[in-house]
């Protein structure tokens, strides 16, 4: 299936503003962001600890909807998602 | 109206904007840089997200302090020292319904929309902002 992935600030210097992945069917949060981290070992040090856990200041949307990383990184993607991927906000 | 613009922001149109008839008080916010010893500022937006959170934060706000108007715009670009960033314009019957308005949308566009800054210059390179 299809995801597009926004990216944003560091995360967007890094990544690139925006790229389609390609995933298998039911893929999670997760599993995207693993994904993310094997093509680009950057991000992998940006955005998860030593540990492999997520750091606190990586803030996820799926369809212009923030997720709580805590709870929805086993969340199921559907063909057409849009993850979008950024830092705490600065706006004002 | 609610823009997220590399234009700059005429703060006047925006007050012409929001006066009317029923409204006795119009309270301005201007966001401009200042110079914590960069040279400037690049503001980067999730723009389809911002609008949305914007809009949504302008609907609270009127509900909230009966606004008779509000008027929400934040660049993005390259900004230098002094150019001006977001600015709020509320309108109300009466003055602490237009303050307590413009303040509440501050806070929450600073908690909840979806907008970066970058400092950069030659003395302190170059880094995200992070909220205060």
């Amino acid at each position: 299936m299809r995801i597009m992935v926004l990216a944003f600030a560091n995360f967007r210097e890094i990544l690139g503003k925006e790229r389609e992945l390609q995933l298998n069917e039911g893929a999670t949060v997760k599993e995207l962001l693993d994904e993310l981290a094997a093509i680009r070992p950057a991000f992998k040090e940006a955005a998860f600890d030593d540990t492999g856990a997520l750091r606190d200041y990586v803030l996820l949307m799926v369809n212009r909807k923030r997720i709580d990383p805590a709870q929805d990184l086993s969340r199921r993607l559907q063909e057409g998602d849009e993850l979008a991927i950024f830092p705490p906000l600065a706006g004002g | 109206m609610i823009e997220i613009t590399e234009e700059d922001i005429c703060l006047e149109e925006m007050i012409k904007r929001t006066k009317s008839k029923e409204a006795g008080a119009v309270v301005t916010f201007l966001g401009t840089v200042r110079d914590d010893g960069m040279e400037r500022l690049e503001v980067e937006a999730f723009r389809e997200a911002a609008l949305a959170e914007l809009q949504a934060i302008r609907s609270e706000a009127m509900s909230r302090f009966c606004l008779k108007a509000v008027e929400i715009v934040h660049r993005t670009g390259t900004l230098a020292v002094g150019e001006n960033i977001l600015a709020i314009v509320c309108s109300a019957a009466h003055r602490d319904e237009a303050f307590s308005g413009c303040r509440y949308i501050i806070e929450e566009l600073k908690k909840r929309a979806p907008l970066w800054k970058k400092e950069l210059g030659e003395k302190k390179g170059e880094h995200w902002v992070r909220r205060t």
